[in-house]
């Protein structure tokens, strides 16, 4: 009796929920109309999430065989969260555009499809368009499973205004660590009773992990080998380039030990840092709410120039129909086509994806008239693959920790390189070769 | 008669399970089950390296147990609840003995502006506390640094993350408890306190010797809510500080979504979960019945 009551009430919860979910997203395929989900994150605030919405709608309307149902999910992490969620559920979306460094994971829960088919079919020369920095997060074993979208480079921001306050030339952003050193020193402003009114350079955090990885690469060294499954965080090269952080933040106290990766572009536009280091992907923010000029660099160099490629790239999932997967690509196609990515950089300040997108003609007035934009897209020559790894997640947790604690003057460099080593190899346990 | 009585008790057992059957039901499906389905899954290890789930006995407990990171949580919750509750009692206490006076019109004014936090959600008001921490434009730091106290980095920095978070907290849970003592206030009879006038009795003696036993039945109830509201604190750390800088600002249940949907372990998640409930579930039981002895209920 009982059992019986607790099954109808089942069926009919499942009825409910079956009920939701045709009106949303799964709807019937009675014309043959494939109707696909997609997650999409915004990683960097601001009203990308409409421009994203528009392309969608064009989409819609110029595949009449196709509807797209976009679905916003927040930031990154919720977005991984949700994708995550509905994979374990056995109710994938059809497209999501998820973090490139967690490409391993989504393979590690055998959730998403390699997509060299659909590459190979249209031709060799679409693949080699891309960015050739853009698609090292693309592949794992030789296959090819993300189409890069919305994909940043960190980049140095500075206050032409400061500079030329502290008697430094407004147009010549720092080159070197040194030179960062140095500037950031001269840029420093302390009212009389010491405390911080303008910190010369913020190394921001929140995605600090990000940050230290391009700063590792400049002396020359690698956290992790995806390749070779091998994992270095305490080298030599690491611990130096932490202990350049640590000068910066608690030794000559010219930038801020810790910080938010949401908070520090208002407060480069509230004249409260000189420098900034930070992804292109705020450069549409800073035009608009910056009111002094600013300038846009390459990260400073220690042994090289070098930074991490980062942002967000098109996945398909596996358990839909083949129908949608095929849908799903064509959707990816359109999105990515020179055209679309060139209105999608000038909406947000990422880098369109494709070397032709450069040469479409708005984006070549508007790179013409702001020529900022164009730095991070001349960084990508120094630009390599970002971190990743199953449990890419943890692994950036125990990094952030380890970073944190030594800005902060809990541990000294090493000490907290060599911890995040260790947790790092026993949460990597069962993927990392010895 | 026994006969009949215990047959019209078993027909108002039957009429009063069906009453409780639509809650009970409720409880089985979304409370009971996933309980014992958590301490079930706290014994597999199931997580990205694993997908498939297998049995690993007390594998996930010892996981934690040598986890410095779940050590810091726990101190990090247990030292909130230390410091915010106490001060948060305190500070209802006060507002509802201030609220208790007679205050002429204005009480009804001054009564919403206390129990105004309580309505606006967590979510919401930690924007808030975000700005008003900032340590360039917000408004804490403008007044200290006006009293010439030296400006702090509040929630970007190691120390004083963890007492800001604990500042909104009680922002928050204060008019809530204010609102519970000035019942409790409320329910005490006129001629006790006027009986202690006479005998001469001034306004702290009062309130030692009169108010405040008598508030003892509130302050169970009130600490009771409290304890467990300090140990569920999520929303106002993933909005103000996401657990940083270096995990000073993670608690328990941060700290288990974490886990849970962040690094996907969810055999480590699960025996957080047990954890958590076994140990909040002891510490409100040990607190209930330490107080109780010295409440009295009846006046």
């Amino acid at each position: 009796m009982g059992r019986m009551r607790l099954r109808s009430w089942q069926l009919g919860m499942a009825g409910l929920l079956i009920g939701l979910l045709a009106t949303t997203a799964v709807g019937g395929p009675s014309r043959g109309l494939v109707r696909l989900t997609f997650y999409y994150p915004v990683g960097v605030a601001g009203p990308l999430a409409r421009v994203i919405d528009e392309m969608v709608s064009d989409f819609n309307r110029q595949t009449p065989d196709v509807e797209v149902v976009a679905v916003y999910s927040g930031d990154y992490d919720p977005t991984m969260q949700k994708v995550q969620t509905a994979v374990m559920a056995g109710n994938p979306p059809d497209i999501a555009i998820v973090e490139i460094s967690e490409m391993p994971t989504l393979l590690a829960m055998n959730a998403i499809i390699p997509l060299d088919s659909y590459a190979r079919a249209e031709g060799r020369e679409w693949l080699r368009d891309f960015f050739p920095a853009f698609l090292q997060n693309s592949y794992s074993d030789g296959r090819f499973y993300a189409v890069p979208f919305q994909r940043s480079t960190p980049v140095l921001y500075w206050n032409k205004d400061a500079f030329r306050e502290a008697g430094l030339d407004p147009e010549t952003p720092p080159a070197t660590w040194e030179e960062l050193e140095e500037y950031a020193k001269r840029l420093v402003k302390r009212d009389a009773a010491g405390s911080i009114q303008r910190w010369g350079v913020t190394i921001s955090g929140g995605w600090n992990d990000w940050l230290f990885e391009a700063f590792v690469r400049q002396n020359g060294g690698v956290l992790l080998d995806y390749g070779r499954r091998q994992l270095r965080l305490d080298s030599p090269e690491a611990v130096e380039a932490l202990r350049f952080w640590v000068r910066l933040t608690t030794e000559l106290k010219v930038a801020p030990p810790h910080s938010t990766w949401a908070s520090t572009p208002p407060d480069f536009v509230a004249g409260r840092t000189a420098m900034l280091y930070h992804s292109t992907g705020i450069l549409t923010f800073l035009k608009n709410s910056a009111r002094f000029p600013f300038g846009v660099a390459f990260l400073p160099r220690k042994k090289q120039y070098a930074v991490e490629v980062g942002g967000g790239n098109f996945y398909v999932f596996k358990n839909i129909p083949k129908a949608h997967q095929d849908a799903a690509w064509r959707f990816i196609r359109w999105m990515v086509t020179p055209e679309r990515a060139a209105r999608w950089s000038m909406a947000s300040g990422y880098i369109a994806v494709r070397q032709s997108a450069y040469e479409v003609p708005t984006m070549k007035d508007f790179v013409a008239k702001n020529p900022e934009y164009l730095v991070a897209r001349e960084q990508l020559r120094y630009a390599y693959g970002k971190i990743m790894a199953p449990n890419f997640q943890r692994l950036r947790e125990i990094l952030k920790r380890a970073l944190d604690d030594a800005t902060g003057g809990r541990l000294a460099p090493e000490a907290a390189l060599r911890r995040a080593q260790q947790e790092a190899e026993q949460a990597l346990s069962a993927w990392l070769r010895r | 008669m026994p006969p009949e009585a215990s047959c019209y008790s078993r027909a108002r057992g039957t009429e009063v399970l069906l009453y409780l059957l639509p809650s009970l039901v409720f409880l089985a499906v979304f409370t009971y089950w996933p309980i014992v389905r958590a301490v079930a899954t706290s014994l597999l290890e199931w997580n990205i390296s694993h997908p498939q789930p297998r049995f690993a006995g007390l594998r996930n407990y010892i996981v934690l147990a040598a986890d410095p990171v779940f050590h810091l949580v726990m101190r990090n919750t247990l030292l909130l609840a230390l410091v915010a509750i106490p001060l948060s009692i305190a500070l209802a206490l006060l507002f509802a003995v201030l609220l208790h006076e007679p205050l002429g019109s204005l009480r009804p004014v001054y009564r919403a502006a206390v129990f105004y936090p309580t309505m606006v959600p967590m979510a919401a008001a930690a924007m808030l506390w975000v700005w008003l921490f900032n340590p360039s434009i917000g408004l804490v730091n403008y007044y200290l640094g006006r009293l010439g106290i030296p400006r702090v980095e509040w929630l970007y920095d190691m120390t004083w993350a963890l007492p800001a978070v604990m500042i909104s907290w009680i922002w928050k849970n204060v008019g809530y408890l204010a609102i519970l003592y000035l019942a409790g206030l409320q329910a005490i009879p006129r001629d006790l306190l006027e009986a202690a006038s006479v005998e001469g009795a001034g306004f702290w003696q009062r309130l030692r010797h009169v108010t405040l036993p008598l508030l003892g039945p509130t302050t169970v109830f009130v600490v009771a809510v409290s304890v467990i509201n300090s140990f569920q604190i999520f929303d106002a750390v993933h909005i103000m500080t996401q657990g940083g800088p270096a995990d000073r600002t993670n608690v328990v249940i941060y700290y288990l979504y974490q886990q849970a949907f962040r690094f996907w372990d969810i055999g480590v998640a699960s025996a957080l979960t047990v954890l958590f409930v076994v140990g909040l579930l002891s510490v409100i039981a040990a607190v209930v019945r330490q107080m109780e002895r010295r409440v009295f209920y009846e006046v």
